[in-house]
């Protein structure tokens, strides 16, 4: 299975891209304007109660040194305290991971369950009525923007139909699972887009592509030759479309998180920003940048396991 | 002749475009016997592809219809049948094998459940059974370890092996007739003799009808029984091998058998008197390698591992000379060629063109190698622009090297033309206009744009039809002989290079094993492996039989493909 070494030697590549990222993401948190403890202690704060907040946080170091402590705490697996919060980062994280999760792959499975049958659809009827039909759907998914999407399935199903609920996040399973439907089919509306056209795109090449006439030519009805033959061969270039696109979704849960007013790490993370918390601005945008080198990895997995050809 | 299993009569196949309606088969009637194998010869366009494809409905576009005629399978009309019944008889009474197994085998699915598919649809056997059949399969078609190769992907195998399985795909729905579309167009000659071997094997132990489509009269000679000519969507002629071949009636059946490159009378090529003062070589290679690294990367510096695509190649070439390098696929032929060009790096060794020492000066004789040197490639259509007009491509060149005034480069471009045979106004017209002759020519007038003292055609006749290639060996003799170039012809079709050069020079794993005259090469192999390449040109004589025991490849010599 040598094919498969990559995956015990690819993750030595992450060490570099991880420390880039860190040295990134700690300049561009105190590039923003503005200064934490006086966020936080407001307009009327003495100069020493700022002095100490502080003193108390590290902020007075010079900004090397502040680096290497974020550095030294990250070699040992912890990300400072929150100056908000007053707790540590990674526990902040940890309470508010799973909902940004459960959005990501709810969302990422949604729209491959609706693009694989609409570009189906579209690619055995090409040029025809259900594929104008496609057409027209995915290019009205480009055109709304999330955000007013997530505003109107929230009239529409929780309001006017009173189907599932407004916004929050649950506390079962079942219950989780029903305030997660609505955010996810917003982002998967839009993510299915792209998919569809390109899976349709491949679908069509392959349908006329050799591999489809010899498996005509050998009597298969043309179910078989395009759930098996032409399908597997198109999921190929698509595996790293979606991968580009999951990477761009775990920062852009931002917006659907704000709409539907879910506890998740994009809400944790806007309202860091705005209090000039550094540490948890810090730990958040590590974690987005990890999940998404993480998402790709992923990715390449899954094109060596479709691909019997690609060795990386 | 025993009865006739498929009938064809008047089978007429209809294009109906936005404008007109072509006739593209025109009332086509053939006969197929039990165990025959019946060798449809054409050139492309013909119709010969879409005549087998007609048979079982698998027409390219939509906008083709069948309008006339009756294909009797055992006395069932297939053009009157539904299109679920016609599901059976694809496959399940007619098999198809193709051209080019590499894109007609599906990439991702694992050989072995790609014969095991065919047999569980048609004959409804259970995964476990199917799969036995299958490797049984295998087996037949001559997989030395069918049971480990039925894990096996396509691409792990070498074009010989791909062309076995998709005959395996083909067996696996137990069809009573085969239809073989150009099998061995892609292979080297010693493994198309292998395949043609199995065909027929495959005809004697089951009974199967082929239908053996190719342009190679070579090929029909050594393996049909009967022989069809078709030109223009029409059945030109259609008889007994033999008799076709000693007696053919139509004027294009005895123009496609007078340019069959391996006619047993073929002219032996003039000596080229090469001129008795001592001239230098042309070009001069010493001691060259060439090795390409092979996996590798970042991580593992100590598992890179090379191979020799040449390894320590001498030769000498005389200005005016016509050398054709031969070899299998991976010999590394066109490595060489690539190396003279300065395409590819030299790991170690010489080439000196004209005293300008590639591995010494490089960006010096790289300058000197544009000037004098040129290349023709094998996909002419692909190596043009498909943007530029031909008078567009060539007059670049002629702008680029600034050998002549701008103002005359126009009237260069005509001279240029007809110097290939071109009509002038083809100046104005874009590659996806012309055939694939016609993109050849202009390849060639491109190379010649140069004014080159050196062409490298590389396969450059591979892609062609017969009577096409057969045209370019002649202009390229012609320019050779008019304008003093000196040629390397690089080509897998030994007629071909015995044809055109006047030396050869065969190539085996990246060495030369032998170098001379050809007809010496040719007529007196010295080494095996010449031999062997030899005897598997399948000769349009019946009598010389490809594969009689004195003829037999010698299996001492192992393929290059069949290394480890």
């Amino acid at each position: 299975m040598h094919r498969y070494r990559f995956v015990f030697l690819r993750p030595l590549q992450f060490l570099p891209v991880i420390f880039g990222i860190s040295i990134i993401t700690f300049i561009l948190v105190r590039l923003i304007p503005g200064d934490p403890a006086r966020v936080l202690l407001g307009t009327r704060a003495t100069p020493t109660a700022i002095a100490n907040i502080r003193a108390q946080f590290g902020l007075d170091e010079p900004i090397w040194l502040q680096y290497l402590y974020f550095l030294r705490n990250l070699a040992n697996g912890e990300m400072g305290k929150s100056i908000l919060y007053k707790i540590d980062v990674l526990k902040l994280i940890a309470t508010r991971i799973e909902p940004t999760l459960a959005l990501v792959v709810c969302s990422v499975l949604l729209s491959i369950a609706i693009a694989v049958p609409m570009a189906s659809i579209a690619a055995r009827n090409a040029g025809r009525g259900p594929d104008h039909a496609v057409r027209i759907i995915s290019t009205f998914g480009i055109g709304f923007p999330p955000f007013w999407l997530g505003l109107m399935l929230i009239i529409l199903f929780s309001v006017k139909l009173d189907l599932l609920p407004v916004s929050g996040y649950g506390a079962t399973f079942g219950d989780k699972l029903s305030h997660l439907i609505l955010p996810s089919l917003t982002i998967a509306l839009s993510l299915s887009t792209v998919l569809t056209r390109s899976l349709r795109a491949a679908m069509i090449e392959g349908l006329k592509s050799d591999v489809a006439t010899a498996a005509r030519a050998r009597g298969m009805p043309e179910r078989i030759v395009f759930w098996r033959h032409v399908l597997p061969n198109s999921l190929v270039p698509t595996i790293n479309l979606l991968a580009v696109n999951t990477g761009w979704l775990i920062g852009g849960t931002v917006v659907v998180e704000s709409v539907f007013a879910l506890p998740g790490m994009g809400q944790l993370l806007v309202r860091a920003i705005f209090s000039r918390d550094y540490m948890v601005v810090q730990g958040v945008a590590m974690v987005f940048a990890c999940a998404t080198v993480l998402v790709n990895f992923l990715a390449d997995i899954a094109t060596v396991a479709a691909d019997p050809r690609v060795k990386l | 002749m025993s009865a006739a299993i498929l009938s064809v009569r008047d089978l007429t196949v209809k294009a109906h475009l936005d404008d007109e309606t072509r006739i593209l088969l025109d009332a086509v009637s053939l006969d197929l016997a039990k165990g025959e194998i019946l060798g449809l010869v054409g050139e492309s366009g013909s119709g010969k592809s879409l005549f087998c494809r007609s048979l079982v409905r698998l027409l390219p576009s939509s906008r083709l219809k069948i309008e006339a005629g009756s294909v009797l399978l055992e006395g069932q009309d297939l053009t009157a049948i539904s299109d679920a019944e016609m599901l059976n008889i694809r496959g399940g009474e007619i098999g198809m094998i193709f051209q080019n197994p590499s894109s007609h085998l599906d990439p991702v699915m694992r050989i072995g459940d790609q014969i095991a598919e065919g047999i569980r649809y048609h004959q409804g056997l259970d995964g476990k059974s199917a799969r036995r059949a299958a490797t049984e399969i295998l087996s037949q078609v001559g997989f030395p370890d069918p049971i480990c190769q039925y894990q096996s992907y396509p691409h792990e195998f070498s074009g010989g092996m791909r062309q076995r399985a998709m005959i395996a795909v083909a067996l696996s729905c137990n069809p009573k007739i085969l239809i073989a579309d150009e099998p061995t167009t892609a292979l080297d000659v010693t493994i198309q003799a292998q395949i043609l071997q199995l065909l027929m094997e495959l005809r004697d132990r089951r009974g199967l009808s082929i239908i053996l489509i190719t342009h190679d009269l070579g090929i029909v000679a050594q393996t049909c029984d009967r022989i069809a000519i078709m030109r223009g969507g029409k059945l030109l002629e259609e008889g007994p091998k033999r008799q076709i071949l000693s007696r053919p009636r139509d004027p294009y059946t005895i123009k496609l058998i007078h340019s069959h490159p391996s006619m047993p009378d073929a002219e032996p090529v003039a000596e080229v008197a090469v001129a008795a003062a001592p001239v230098k070589p042309i070009l001069e290679i010493d001691d060259l390698h060439v090795r390409f690294r092979v996996g590798g990367s970042l991580f593992r510096g100590s598992a890179v591992k090379t191979v020799s695509a040449v390894s320590g190649i001498s030769l000498q070439i005389m200005p005016g000379e016509t050398v054709g390098i031969v070899g299998e696929s991976g010999s590394g032929k066109s490595t060489l060629a690539r190396a003279v060009l300065g395409l590819t790096p030299l790991t170690s060794g010489h080439i000196s063109f004209e005293g300008a020492d590639l591995a010494l000066q490089r960006q010096a004789s790289l300058k000197k190698l544009r000037r004098e040197a040129a290349m023709v490639f094998q996909d002419p259509f692909n190596a043009l622009n498909p943007r530029m007009t031909i008078g567009q491509t060539i007059g670049e060149v002629l702008l680029v090297q600034g050998k002549i005034a701008k103002a005359d480069i126009p009237q260069r471009i005509d001279e240029l033309l007809d110097l290939v045979g071109l009509d002038r106004e083809f100046a104005s017209r874009k590659p996806r206009s012309m055939s694939g002759g016609q993109c050849q020519r202009a390849g060639i007038a491109r190379a010649l744009a140069v004014d080159p003292k050196l062409i490298i055609a590389d396969e450059c006749v591979a892609a062609l039809d017969v009577t096409i290639q057969a045209q370019i060996i002649d202009l390229f003799r012609e320019l050779a002989a008019r304008m003093n170039l000196t040629l390397l012809f690089i080509a897998h079709d030994l007629a071909i290079v015995r044809n055109l050069c006047a030396r050869t020079i065969v190539m085996y794993r990246g060495e030369v094993v032998e170098d001379g005259p050809s007809e010496q090469v040719f007529s007196r192999p010295s080494h095996s492996y010449t031999a062997s390449l030899v005897a598997a040109i399948p000769d349009i004589n019946p009598d010389k039989s490809l594969f009689s025991d004195a003829r037999r490849v010698p299996q001492s010599i192992p393929s290059i493909k069949s290394m480890p």
